[in-house]
C-alpha cells in the first residue's frame, strides 16, 4: 500500500483527497502547511507527495525545492488551481503536474504513473 | 487754272472723291475733315499742287511741305496707335494671366495656363513650348510637358479649331487641362525623355540660361556653337528661345519656345513679353508645388493621426481587456477550489449511493454543472494565459493533425469526418504552440457545435509570401448570429458561458491579433462556413 502525503491549505480539499485516494487503496496523510509537511516528512516515510502550489502565505514551489534537495528519491505531484505554473521553471522539478478538477481521475492516473515510474527506477 | 480735284468744293457729290469709302459719307459735307483725311494722299491733289507751283502760286511749295509732314505724322500716329493697341492687349492678357496664376494652387492648372499662354494666338502666339522642371534633389533638369503641333497639318487643324471658338485664356487653359494635358505629354514623350540635363553641366544652353538667370535666343541652332548638334536635332528647329523659370534663388525649370511651323522670327518684343510672364509663372509653379507638398504632408499627418488614434484606442481596449483578464483570472482561481470540492464530493457520494436512490439525479446534476463551470474556467484562464505568450518554431501541419485527432470523440458525436489538405512544404512558424493549438481546437469545436450532422470538415494549410493560412471549411456549418456578435467583445453575451463559440472565438481573435496575426470567419458562397487563421512568418526574436 503506497503512502501519500497530501499538502494543501484547504481542509475540504484535504478531506476530499483523503476519501477519494483512500478508496483507491492509498494510505493518505495530510498536512495543511509547508511547516507541517516538513515535520511529517522528518518523522514518517512516504511514497509520494501531492503538493499544492499556493499555500496561504507559503509557496509550494519553495517546499518542492526543499524536498528535491533533501529527499530526491521522493516523487512529487503538483496539484494546483493554476495551469500557468506548468511553464514555471521550478515546477519542472516535480514528477507530475495536475490542474485541480472535480474529476479526480486525471490526478489518480498521474499518481499511478509516477508511482509505477518510481518502482521501475 | 482748271481744277479737277474736289478739294476746293465745300460740299461734293458721291463719286466726286474716289477715296471716300462706304460709311464715310459725312465727309461729303465736311470740307475740313475731307481735306485733312483724304486730300493729302490724293494723287489729283498732289498733281494740282504741282500745277499751282508751276503757275507760281507762292503758297504751293509751303502747302507741299505741310502735306508731306501731315502724311508723315499720320503714319507715325497710326504706328503708335497700333503699338498702343498691342500693349493694351498685352496688359489685358497679362492681367488675365496673373489673375489666374495668382489664384491657382493646382500644379496642373498653372502648367495649363502657362503653356496655353505661350502657344495661344491670344497669348504670345508661339508655335511650340516645352517645359523642363528641376527635380526635387536639384540634380537634373527634366522634360516635363510639351505643347503645340508636331506637323503643319496638325497646326492647321488646331488653328481652325481655335478660330471656331472664342474662348478666353482661362477657358482655353481649362479646356487644355481637361482634354489635352495628358495627350500632349504623350505626344511629346519621345522629345521630353531626351530633354534631360544635369544641372551641374553649365555648358548646356538650358542650364546656362538657368544659372545666368537670363533668357537666351538661339538662332541658327544647327550651326550655333552654344548648342550641341544633338540638342538641335531633338528640337529640330533653327531658332528657339530659352527662358529660365526662377523664383527668388530657387531654380524651378526652363521654358523652350519656338515657331516650329511658321518659322516666324522670334522678336525682341516676344522675348520681353515672355520674360515678363516667366516670373509669375515660376512663382505660381513654386506655390502650386509647395501647396501640393503641403497637401501630401497634411495627408500623411492625417493618416498618422488616425493611426495614432487607432493605436490609442487599441491600447485603451487592451488595457481594459488585460484588466478583465486579471479580474477573471483571479475570480476563476478563487472559484476553482470550492468547485473542485463540490464536484469532487458529489462524485464521491454518487459512487456510494444506491442505484435506485432518487438523490442520484441531484448528485448527477451537481457533477454536470460543476464540470460545465470548470470548462468555463478553462476558457477564462486560457484567455489570461494568452497575455504571456511563449514562442517557438512549430510544424503547423502536425498541430492541425494532433488537434483533430484529440477531438475525434466530438467528430464522431456529430457523425463528421475530417479530411486534410496540407501543404507539403509548409515552413515552421514562430508561434506559442499552446495558444495556436487552443485557437485551432476552439475553431474545430465551434464548427462541430454549429453544424448539421454528417459530411466532413476540410482542414487545409497553405502558404505564400510571408503568410501561412490554416483553414477549416465545413459545408454543413452555419454560425448563429448571436455567436457572430460575441466576436466583438469577450464575455459580453448573456448566453450560457462554456459554449466554444461564445467565449472561445473572441479569445482566439484576441490571441491571434495580439501576436500580429488574424482570425476570419465567413459564410462560404457555396454554403457552409470558413474559419481562417492567418499567421505571419517572422524571425525568431
Amino acid at each position: 500500500m503506497a503512502r501519500l502525503l497530501v499538502v494543501d491549505d484547504e481542509s475540504s480539499i484535504r478531506l476530499l483527497y483523503s476519501q477519494e485516494l483512500g478508496e483507491e487503496g492509498y494510505d493518505v496523510v495530510t498536512a495543511g502547511s509547508a511547516v507541517e509537511a516538513v515535520e511529517k516528512l522528518q518523522n514518517e516515510q512516504f511514497d509520494l507527495i501531492l503538493l499544492d502550489i499556493k499555500l496561504k502565505n507559503e509557496s509550494g514551489l519553495d517546499l518542492l525545492q526543499k524536498i528535491v534537495k533533501d529527499r530526491h528519491d521522493l516523487p512529487v505531484v503538483l496539484c494546483s488551481a493554476f495551469s500557468c505554473y506548468k511553464d514555471d521553471f521550478s515546477a519542472w522539478l516535480a514528477d507530475g503536474y495536475v490542474v485541480k478538477s472535480s474529476d479526480l481521475q486525471e490526478l489518480k492516473d498521474e499518481i499511478k504513473k509516477v508511482l509505477a515510474k518510481k518502482q521501475n527506477r | 487754272m482748271n481744277l479737277q480735284c474736289c478739294w476746293h468744293n465745300v460740299t461734293i457729290s458721291p463719286g466726286d472723291c474716289p477715296y471716300i469709302e462706304p460709311g464715310e459719307e459725312d465727309l461729303l459735307v465736311s470740307h475740313e475733315r475731307r481735306v485733312i483725311e483724304k486730300c493729302s494722299n490724293c494723287p489729283r491733289f498732289i498733281s494740282e499742287l504741282e500745277g499751282m507751283k508751276s503757275a507760281g502760286e507762292p503758297l504751293a511749295p509751303i502747302l507741299k511741305i505741310l502735306t508731306v509732314e501731315l502724311v508723315d505724322l499720320r503714319v507715325r500716329l497710326e504706328s503708335m496707335d497700333g503699338f498702343l493697341n498691342s500693349k493694351t492687349r498685352e496688359i489685358r492678357f497679362l492681367h488675365e494671366l496673373s489673375t489666374v496664376l495668382q489664384t491657382s494652387m493646382d500644379l496642373d492648372e498653372v502648367l495649363s495656363v502657362a503653356m496655353t499662354a505661350i502657344t495661344a494666338g491670344k497669348g504670345f502666339g508661339m508655335n511650340r513650348a516645352f517645359l523642363l522642371m528641376c527635380d526635387k534633389d536639384q540634380n537634373y533638369l527634366r522634360g516635363y510637358l510639351g505643347v503645340g503641333p508636331r506637323s503643319y497639318e496638325e497646326a492647321w487643324h488646331i488653328w481652325q479649331e481655335v478660330e471656331q471658338t472664342n474662348l478666353t485664356l482661362k477657358e482655353m487653359a481649362q479646356f487644355f487641362r481637361e482634354n489635352k494635358l495628358f495627350s500632349e505629354k504623350v505626344k511629346f514623350q519621345d522629345i521630353l525623355e531626351r530633354l534631360s540635363v544635369p544641372l551641374e553641366d553649365q555648358t548646356h544652353i538650358l542650364t546656362r540660361s538657368l544659372h545666368e538667370k537670363r533668357p537666351i535666343l538661339v538662332v541658327e541652332a544647327f550651326n550655333n556653337p552654344l548648342v550641341s548638334r544633338e540638342f538641335a536635332e531633338i528640337l529640330n528647329v533653327d531658332s528657339f528661345l530659352v527662358m529660365p523659370l526662377i523664383s527668388g534663388n530657387r531654380k524651378i525649370g526652363v521654358l523652350i519656345a519656338d515657331n516650329f511651323i511658321t518659322q516666324r522670327a522670334i522678336t525682341h518684343q516676344d522675348i520681353q513679353s515672355i520674360e515678363t510672364f516667366a516670373f509669375p509663372v515660376a512663382f505660381a509653379l513654386v506655390r502650386a508645388s509647395l501647396y501640393e507638398q503641403l497637401h501630401e504632408e497634411v495627408d500623411k499627418l492625417t493618416l498618422a493621426n488616425r493611426k495614432l488614434q487607432e493605436q490609442q484606442e487599441l491600447i485603451v481596449k487592451m488595457e481594459k481587456m488585460a484588466l478583465v483578464g486579471r479580474i477573471t483570472s483571479s475570480i476563476a482561481h478563487s472559484i476553482r477550489n470550492p468547485l473542485m470540492v463540490i464536484g469532487g464530493f458529489a462524485r464521491s457520494l454518487l459512487k456510494s449511493i444506491e442505484v435506485d436512490d432518487p438523490k442520484k439525479e441531484y448528485l448527477s446534476s451537481i457533477i454536470q454543472e460543476a464540470r460545465q463551470l470548470e470548462d468555463v474556467l478553462v476558457e477564462i484562464l486560457n484567455y489570461s494565459d494568452s497575455l504571456y505568450p511563449v514562442k517557438d518554431q512549430w510544424d503547423l501541419n502536425q498541430l492541425l493533425e494532433d488537434s483533430c485527432r484529440d477531438l475525434q470523440p466530438k467528430f464522431a458525436a456529430v457523425d463528421c469526418s475530417c479530411r486534410f489538405e496540407l501543404a507539403e512544404d509548409l515552413p515552421t512558424v514562430l508561434i506559442d504552440y499552446k495558444q495556436i493549438s487552443y485557437c485551432v481546437r476552439t475553431l474545430l469545436v465551434t464548427a462541430l457545435e454549429n453544424r448539421s450532422p454528417g459530411g466532413e470538415l476540410l482542414v487545409c494549410s497553405r502558404w505564400w509570401d510571408h503568410v501561412v493560412m490554416l483553414e477549416i471549411y465545413d459545408q454543413n456549418g452555419s454560425l448563429p448570429e448571436d455567436v457572430w456578435e460575441t466576436m466583438a467583445t469577450p464575455f459580453s453575451s448573456t448566453q450560457e458561458l462554456g459554449v466554444a463559440g461564445v467565449v472561445g472565438l473572441p479569445i482566439c481573435r484576441t490571441i491571434l491579433e495580439k501576436s500580429g496575426n488574424s482570425l476570419e470567419i465567413e459564410r462560404s458562397q457555396g454554403g457552409g462556413m470558413r474559419y481562417i487563421i492567418r499567421l505571419h512568418l517572422q524571425k525568431e526574436e
